[in-house]
């Protein structure tokens, strides 16, 4: 597996449209349609993972100033390319600077993993549950479903864990993030937040707190590059 | 009025083949020279049925009516034992060589409720069931009387409206008053548990909704007789406002209320305005200090009189994103949970309670409500929280009981009005929601009966995606029903404030509430009384000793109403006084026979009058 490998995405324009299931209550961005802009980037084949996460952490000391839930995940040897989880969105955002990139927009994210065909899925129109870590009860390795790229060649977008999108949304009353490509995990109930792999152009309304709040076990990141 | 009085008749001729049932009110003669049927159902001296809907039943197999001439008397049965009266008539009818049995008895053992009983039987004769339906013709002409009330209706001019709602399993009973007398009658269903075989099968359905005259209900019988219908009537010849009470104290009955009646008061009785803390949000977090702003929820309170409670919210919608529990899910609160802890400790210093939620929904497959039970005890010991909300939930699951002998104080309050008895009995406090964002829901400002039968049960009215009109129209309801309210502000994201007007008018409501609390929540009180005026609705609320009284009064027209409104029987003087709403000019009116409360009351207004005897 190369790590390393970054993808390049030719600026282009497309058309934005998002889904987003609400429990109760709205998500107050624009869910389009509407044209929206690509720059020039590269975008990281895999999301991070837990070694390079780890060696971020050992090589530059960082240290959440709240650091409650982070890495609580504690991967053994085994789960080093896991995805790595039990981040927040500072801790995402603090590993994409220290390799230069950024967390990708929560549109950039769709084009990613859409294309310009607009799949409803990262390899094509059809949901396969083979083609993506959708209710395993745990992680996999990145890199585990080799035929599940999206057209532009990047895994995992759907299922195993979800990722964080850059921004943090005020609505003036309320502050929240965007998530994108859902997970392995399943919780039982329709009162839950719906798991399992989620399509191109759905995100999640994950309403903030404090870093702690903002873990998750089920929750990861990948960076892009401006070219 | 106790019936000291009661009298029975047969006559066996062979031309005249009536029984007879009187009581003090009402007179019953049933004629079974061809069929069953009503020759009388007399409420004072007014009849109710008439030739064309008389019959008391009407038997369909598959596709087909028996025929009223099939009929066989078997046996007449007419007795008096003690207070114990019995009048019945068994009866066969042989229809295609299936053998019906039925009787159809009135059973008086108690003054003023009476029962009327329907029992059938059947012996198929190839011993393969058939279809079977039945019919009750009298009662399609007593539900299209004009002096029929459906349960929670009310009489408008020339129609009657509905004007009160419940959602526990005890029905109220439907209404039929003399047009000459005071008399009146309540028609009741009881019915325990829906979905008994056999028993009262959609009858209140029928009562409250439909109508009889396409109604049938269906019953699997066996050859042993079992109860089909079973109709109760009450009488008074006091009126409708009696009959509740009636009702209402037969009802309780069976109830065991000693939860609610402890030695020392309940704080919980006194959980008027309930804070609804969505903790995502900048109402309840600061999001540059991390910290929860409870103090300024306090303060805000006093806006609307002053929170008694506030009810912490951080699990939904939040639980399901990964494996963590709604308990493991405090720990990652700012500062674990010890920020509970010094949220509870800053709201008791304030003299608030405070709640959490359970989520029976959250409870895992490798989880017990058992084990729910202990993390909540466990919980209770490091944050001292005063009650737990029980999300979705109508009902308080047994596992929980202990908590509160090990915590005597310790409240739950449940999302749903509980429904059963044994739920109303362990459950003794909880939300009365209302309210649909789906089907463009209007608040009605309506009669809440549950509250009535109940007044010991505090109920917070809350409809949390209501706003503008509507939110003034919860204050209303609150108002006219004389409960407490949930002020939920921040609707899992959404953010939908009450106005300063509004919150105006909660303080001045709760104020009434905490003052006169002994009224309000007094064991006499009867929704929906008997008016003189309509266009209004009216509840009374009554102190333990019924000497004090509260009226709350709501003009559901666009138009002003004079009154007089209702009258008051006292021969004692009496004081009024308006407490709540746009002054109403009240006064006391007397005639020769009669006091009633007059005033002027403006379109979709409420006012509360305070009454002493």
């Amino acid at each position: 597996m190369n790590k390393d490998k970054k993808i390049f995405i030719e600026s282009t324009e497309y058309i934005y449209r998002a889904e987003h299931l609400t429990l109760e209550g709205t998500c107050s961005v624009d869910h389009g349609p509407k044209k929206f802009k690509i720059k020039n980037m590269y975008v990281d084949k895999f999301p991070v993972t837990n070694k390079e996460y780890f060696d971020f952490v050992k090589k530059t000391g960082y240290k959440p100033k709240d650091s409650q839930r982070f890495l609580d995940h504690k991967p053994n040897k085994i789960q080093s390319y896991f995805p790595v989880v039990c981040v927040s969105q500072t801790d995402a955002i603090e590993y994409t600077k220290w390799v230069g990139g950024r967390l990708p927009s929560d549109e950039e994210w769709q084009y990613i993993a859409a294309g310009p065909d607009y799949n409803d899925w990262p390899w094509g129109d059809q949901f396969n549950p083979l083609y993506c870590n959708h209710d395993n009860n745990s992680l996999r390795p990145v890199n585990f479903y080799k035929k599940a790229s999206s057209w532009c060649g990047c895994e995992d977008l759907s299922g195993n864990a979800w990722e964080w999108t850059a921004g943090i949304h005020d609505d003036g009353q309320h502050q929240f993030a965007l998530i994108r490509g859902g997970s392995f995990f399943y919780a039982q109930d329709h009162w839950h937040v719906g798991g399992g792999a989620r399509k191109t152009n759905f995100h999640w309304k994950l309403q903030l707190l404090n870093e702690g709040m903002s873990r998750a076990e089920t929750l990861g990141f990948r960076c892009v590059y401006d070219a | 009025m106790v019936l000291d009085v009661f009298t029975m008749h047969k006559t066996f001729t062979s031309k005249n083949k009536v029984i007879e049932f009187s009581s003090e009110e009402l007179f019953f003669s049933l004629n079974y020279q061809n069929t069953i049927s009503f020759d009388h159902f007399k409420i004072s001296n007014s009849n109710f049925v008439n030739s064309k809907n008389n019959e008391l039943l009407k038997i369909r197999v598959e596709n087909n009516f028996i025929p009223n001439n099939l009929i066989k008397i078997k046996k007449v049965l007419n007795e008096t034992n003690n207070n114990y009266k019995i009048c019945s008539i068994e009866f066969s009818q042989n229809y295609n060589r299936d053998l019906f049995k039925g009787r159809i008895s009135i059973v008086q053992k108690k003054p003023n409720i009476i029962d009327f009983i329907f029992q059938l039987s059947v012996k198929w004769k190839d011993d393969i069931p058939k279809k079977i339906l039945l019919k009750f013709p009298f009662l399609t002409g007593l539900y299209e009387h004009k002096n029929f009330l459906k349960p929670g209706y009310v009489f408008d001019k020339n129609k009657s409206i509905k004007k009160g709602s419940w959602n526990f399993h005890e029905y109220p009973p439907a209404m039929i008053s003399d047009p000459n007398s005071k008399v009146a009658v309540g028609v009741e269903f009881f019915d325990q548990f829906p979905w008994q075989a056999n028993y009262n099968l959609g009858m209140y359905e029928a009562i409250s909704r439909e109508g009889f005259e396409k109604y049938e209900t269906e019953v699997q019988l066996t050859e042993e007789l079992s109860d089909v219908v079973v109709m109760r009537l009450y009488s008074s010849s006091e009126g409708r406002n009696e009959v509740f009470k009636l009702w209402k104290e037969n009802t309780r009955n069976r109830y065991d209320l000693r939860k609610y009646l402890k030695s020392t008061p309940r704080w919980i009785e006194k959980n008027y305005l309930q804070h609804f803390t969505f903790a995502y949000g900048k109402e309840a977090f600061d999001y540059k200090s991390c910290k929860f702003k409870i103090n300024e929820i306090i303060e805000e309170g006093k806006k609307f009189g002053g929170y008694d409670s506030i009810i912490f919210w951080h699990q939904y919608p939040r639980l399901g994103l990964d494996k963590t529990n709604q308990w493991n899910l405090y720990r990652y609160l700012p500062e674990n949970y010890k920020s509970i802890k010094k949220i509870v400790d800053l709201c008791h210093l304030n003299n608030v309670k405070f709640f959490i939620p359970f989520k029976p929904w959250d409870v895992r497959a490798n989880e017990s409500l058992d084990m729910h039970a202990k993390f909540l005890e466990k919980f209770i010991s490091e944050t001292n929280i005063d009650g737990f909300f029980l999300d979705t939930m109508s009902a308080l699951p047994e596992s929980f009981l202990k908590i509160q002998k090990k915590f005597p104080s310790f409240e739950f309050c449940a999302e749903g009005t509980p429904k059963e008895q044994r739920q109303i009995e362990q459950l003794t406090s909880s939300w009365d929601q209302i309210g649909d964002i789906r089907r463009n829901y209007k608040v009605e400002i309506e009669a809440n009966i549950f509250r009535f039968v109940f007044p010991e049960h505090p109920l917070n009215l809350v409809s949390r995606w209501s706003v503008g009109s509507d939110k003034d129209a919860i204050i209303k309801r609150a108002a006219f029903n004389g409960t407490g309210l949930v002020i939920w502000q921040d609707v899992f994201g959404c953010w939908l404030p009450f106005s300063k007007t509004q919150q105006k008018l909660i303080k001045q409501l709760k104020k009434i509430l905490v003052k006169f609390h002994d009224i309000f929540f007094g064991n006499n009180s009867i929704p929906l009384i008997e008016t003189l005026s309509s266009s209004i609705i009216c509840n009374q609320f009554a102190n333990n000793y019924n000497n004090k009284k509260i009226y709350s009064i709501y003009n559901f027209t666009s138009k002003k109403i004079n009154g007089p409104f209702f009258n008051i029987d006292s021969n004692a003087d009496i004081q009024v006084q308006q407490i709540y709403g746009k002054l109403s000019a009240i006064k006391i009116q007397k005639t020769k026979k009669t006091k009633s409360l007059c005033g002027t009351i403006g379109p979709n207004e409420i006012i509360l009058v305070h009454v002493r005897l």
